[in-house]
This record gives structure tokens, sequence and C-alpha cells, in this order.
């Protein structure tokens, strides 16, 4: 009986899946499929086997087929965008799920809506640029920026969070100086090693303006991460910076 | 376009296998899955989104085709959609095979040989 129920159940959501499909795809296979569906669960309730880690199999695989379908006829930046989107949703699965077990982890929903928003950013940053990137110091140039952009952003979102102080808000001044920097720029190397060397030396000015009195530990902290960031900008600069001398990227392909 | 590519370049497993299941004759979703279940002795097993995903760029290819035969009494219902092989997917599947035998051939020759 239990069983039966949870057939149905099963059964309903993977109506609802289906719907997923593009409508040409769902009108012309969507009855098959959901007649197949059910007679892939009659089979397994005759056998007395579970459902659950049927139906979960059956529910993945289906839905690897409905983001097939979807992007078989898409534009290649539409698939650029589903395919970031949903990297992002799996990147973001972490969190999510840790903070189900951390007993302090508390986010609000809009933090986690940052969070992806970030996830998505970096990603579509690098599916675009990978497209054009050609010595390999452009390509570990633009690899180190993301990670160092991504590290600091991410950072900076955590401590505002938990302190709730807004001064660490003019973190985000390094990434913006990124941003339009890369822009005015165009990706090309030269610009970009010029670009995260100002990052590299708007971090430490925010550094050096800090103020002072913060306990002994907290400082040491700081600076550290400070320098970290700092190397890693001045790191990827170089990088761009050899990749301009090469000649190889001074225009991306 | 889609019938030469499809006919002419190496078959997906999943393709092969539809072929494979349907050689056998007049078949619907769930009969496919588990004639492919038994040609593969249990080793290959398709879920829906592979199997009508194939079966969709099968019918654009002109490999497959739906039949208005219900040879399965027992199972019957409207909504079941049956499928058949065409003239082009047998020529696609002896093909393939072809290929597989001249795959086989070098490798068992070079394999005896111990390269």
């Amino acid at each position: 009986m239990a069983t039966n129920i949870a057939g149905r159940r099963y059964r309903t959501w993977y109506a609802m899946l289906l719907r997923l499909y593009p409508q040409p795809f769902r009108e012309r296979f969507g009855e098959g499929m959901a007649q197949t569906f059910h007679d892939l669960c009659q089979e397994r309730q005759g056998a007395r086997r579970g459902l659950f880690g049927f139906a979960l199999w059956i529910f993945c695989e289906t839905l690897a087929g409905i983001v097939k379908e979807n992007t078989t006829h898409m534009p290649q930046l539409g698939k650029t965008l589903l395919r970031v989107a949903l990297g992002a949703l799996a990147v973001l699965m972490a969190p999510l799920v840790a903070s189900q077990f951390v007993q302090d982890w508390k986010w609000p929903v809009g933090a986690f809506v940052r969070v992806y928003f970030l996830f998505f950013a970096t990603g579509m940053v690098f599916a675009m640029v990978a497209k054009r990137m050609g010595a390999w110091s452009y390509k570990a140039g633009v690899g180190v920026a993301l990670l160092a952009g991504f590290a600091l952003g991410w950072s900076n979102m955590v401590q505002v969070a938990d302190s709730g102080n807004p001064a660490n808000l003019t973190y985000y001044s390094v990434l913006v100086v990124g941003a339009v920097g890369a822009c005015m720029a165009r990706l090309k190397a030269r610009g970009l090693a010029l670009t995260l060397f100002a990052m590299a030396a708007t971090l430490a000015l925010i550094a050096v303006t800090l103020p002072s009195g913060a306990p002994p530990y907290l400082s040491r902290n700081m600076a550290i991460g400070h320098g970290v960031y700092t190397a890693l900008f001045t790191a990827s600069g170089l990088l761009f910076r050899h990749a301009s001398f090469s000649g190889l990227s001074q225009t991306p392909e | 376009m889609g019938k030469k590519k499809t006919a002419q370049t190496p078959l997906t497993p999943a393709v092969l296998h539809v072929l494979l299941a349907l050689s056998t004759g007049v078949r619907h979703g769930y009969g496919i899955m588990k004639q492919v279940e038994a040609d593969s002795q249990g080793k290959v097993k398709m879920g829906p989104g592979t199997l009508y995903g194939s079966i969709a760029r099968m019918t654009e290819a002109g490999l497959v085709q739906e039949s208005d035969r219900r040879v399965d009494p027992e199972m019957d219902d409207e909504r079941r959609i049956y499928y058949q092989l065409t003239g082009a997917g047998r020529t696609a599947l002896e093909a393939e095979l072809k290929r597989y035998r001249g795959v086989v051939a070098v490798a068992e020759g070079r394999l005896a040989h111990g390269h």
C-alpha cells in the first residue's frame, strides 16, 4: 500500500519533470516516457524492490536528457549561460548542504543568492575569456586573477555577514578596479597586466589606511591576508606581462 | 544531413543498442529497455532520458519510425508508442557491425603478435 502511494507520487513528480522538455519533444515523447516510467515502477513494485534509489536515478538521468534537449538548438551563448548557471548551482550545493550540518552557519536566503551570483559571475567571466585565450601565461593569469578575485569577494562577504561591519565593503573597490580595468583593456594582455598591478596597489593602499588598534592576533591575520592577495594579484599581473612580451596573446584570439 | 551523418559515422552506444533491440521486431519504450538489458547481459541499463533522446535523433535520421502494430496485448495501452527499424536503420546497424568486426580483427591480430 505504502509502495503504491510512493509509486503514484513518483509518477506525478516525473510527469512534472517532463514538462521541462522543449514543447515539441514533450508533445511527441512525453506520454511514452511517462508510460515507460510507469512500467518501470510497476516492475520494481512487482519484484518488491524499493523505489527511492531507482526513482532518484531515473530523475537524474531524465534531467540530463532535459538539459541536452534544451541546449541542442540553443545558440552558443545560451548554452554557455545554461551550463554556467547549472555549474554555479551545483557548486552552491556545497555551502547549502554544509549549512544544514554546521551549527553556527546560519546564512539568510539573500546571502545564498549573492553567493550564487558570485559563482555565476566568476564562471561566466572564465567561460567568455577562456574562448579567447592564447598563450599559457595568459590562461594562467586569468586563472590566478579569477581565483584571487573570487576568494577576496567571498571572504569579504562572509566578513560583512558575520561582523556586520560595512567598512569591509571597501575591499569591493579592488574588484571594481579589476572589472573597469579589464573592460578598458579589452582583455588585452598588456592592459590586464596594468589592471592587476592596480588591483594589488589598491589592496595595499587599503591595508595601509586601515585604522590601527586591532588586537595583535587579528592584525597578524589581516597582514597575512593582505599579503597573500596582493601577491596573487601581482603574480597574475606578471603573467599577463609575460604574455604581452611573448606577443602570443597581445590580442586575445 | 542527419541521415548521412548518423548512418556513416560510428554510432553511439545508445543508438547501437536501440537498433540492435529493434532488429528483433517492433517494440515500445519499456520493451526496448528490457531488450537492451537482455542483449547486454544486464550490463547496459538505459533510462527514459537516454532512450527517448536517442529515438528522437534516430527518427530524425530515418533509422527508426513509429509503428501502428500492437504486439504486446498484455501491456497494451493507448499511450504506448511502438517503434520499428527502417531499411536505413538496418543498413546502419549492418555497417556498424561490419566496422566492429574490422576493429576486432585488427585488435586480435595486434594482440596475437604482442604489439
